[in-house]
């Protein structure tokens, strides 16, 4: 005899990220370790950011590098000579805390300050994802077009700075910058948002200043 | 994109309860899913069909129900559902319906949940 039965199951897939970003951001505390998680569009200059706050900020500094294949990125971090863990999401677009929290035993947690994480190049998938870091970090350059903001509404609302790279080329390629900081500001009006020109190190230490100052609160 | 991993998810949950009850065959699983999450319902249904070829979970009527938001508003503190049917679904922007702030504390439509399977069980 076959019979057929309804069961429960009210399992929450979101809860499941939720539930490891905590034990994170747990571990990360216990060790003092202040977090930020880098998100942007490919190629506005994450990697570069993250290689500027190297070389610039106070304090010791790990890097967690994600990316589809992230061998490259993870190659110019190493050349600074700090910890740095290499995380491939292969097919996916986004990390996500279970990912994170397998490389983190691989970071001298008792020995750093700041654990940075690179996260893959896409404004859309990690809105999903919570990592346990403390900060985001929106990296976006105007050479995406200045409507990038407007279409991705989300990942500028969870925002904790807003970082617009390139302004130096803004003309050469028609954005108008001062149009995506509008944006932003619209859809997250306490956010800070900082218009830079990494290559010319410009705009490097009002950014320092955000994250050290977001620290503090 | 990342239903694949929302869809691995889903199908693990769904594969373990029905182990777990000693399932010969899943019939139909109901999925609930918020309309803040930046998944697309048709593309997930399309990846389980897929994924669960070789698993018990085969053949199953995949049902996604949509969940509409609901927030509470730090400035005015309206609380409870918005008109979300012209939201656009890769980019809802959330308004307060009373005052229009955007900082707004979502407090459903921000899930992925496996609700029920229907299975059919050896006696």
């Amino acid at each position: 005899m076959h019979k057929i039965a309804e069961i429960e199951v009210q399992h929450n897939i979101m809860k499941a990220n939720e539930k490891i970003a905590k034990r994170i951001q747990e571990s990360l505390n216990s060790h003092n370790v202040f977090s930020v998680d880098f998100v942007g569009a490919i190629g506005s200059g994450k990697t570069t950011l993250i290689e500027e706050l190297i070389t610039d900020m106070n304090g010791n500094i790990a890097v967690i590098a994600g990316d589809v294949i992230s061998k490259f990125d993870a190659g110019r971090f190493k050349k600074h000579g700090i910890p740095v863990v290499g995380l491939n999401t292969g097919k996916e677009c986004h990390l996500d805390a279970h990912l994170v929290e397998h490389v983190l035993d691989d970071i001298p947690l008792k020995d750093i300050d700041y654990l940075f994480i690179e996260n893959v190049g896409n404004l859309i998938c990690p809105v999903d994802f919570d990592l346990g870091a403390h900060m985001r970090v929106v990296v976006i350059s105007v050479s995406e077009g200045d409507d990038t903001v407007e279409k991705h509404p989300l990942i500028f609302q969870s925002a904790d700075l807003v970082v617009i790279n390139k302004v130096d080329i803004a003309d050469a390629v028609g954005a108008d910058a001062d149009k995506m900081v509008a944006d932003a500001k619209a859809l997250n009006p306490n956010v800070k948002i900082i218009k830079t020109s990494l290559k010319h190190k410009e705009g490097l230490k009002e950014v320092i200043f955000a994250i050290e100052e977001f620290l503090i609160q | 994109m990342h239903e694949l991993s929302m869809a691995e998810g889903i199908l693990k949950a769904v594969i373990e309860k029905s182990e777990d009850n000693n399932a010969t065959e899943v019939i139909e699983v109901v999925v609930e899913i918020g309309k803040m999450v930046l998944i697309n319902p048709e593309q997930i249904k399309f990846l389980l069909d897929v994924l669960s070829e070789d698993t018990i979970v085969k053949g199953a009527i995949f049902t996604i129900e949509e969940i509409p938001i609901e927030i509470d508003c730090p400035e005015c503190e309206y609380k409870g559902k918005i008109d979300d049917d012209e939201l656009d679904h890769y980019a809802p922007v959330v308004n307060c319906p009373k005052c229009g702030n955007k900082r707004l504390h979502i407090t459903n439509g921000k899930d992925c949940i496996v609700k029920n399977i229907i299975i059919e069980q050896e006696d």
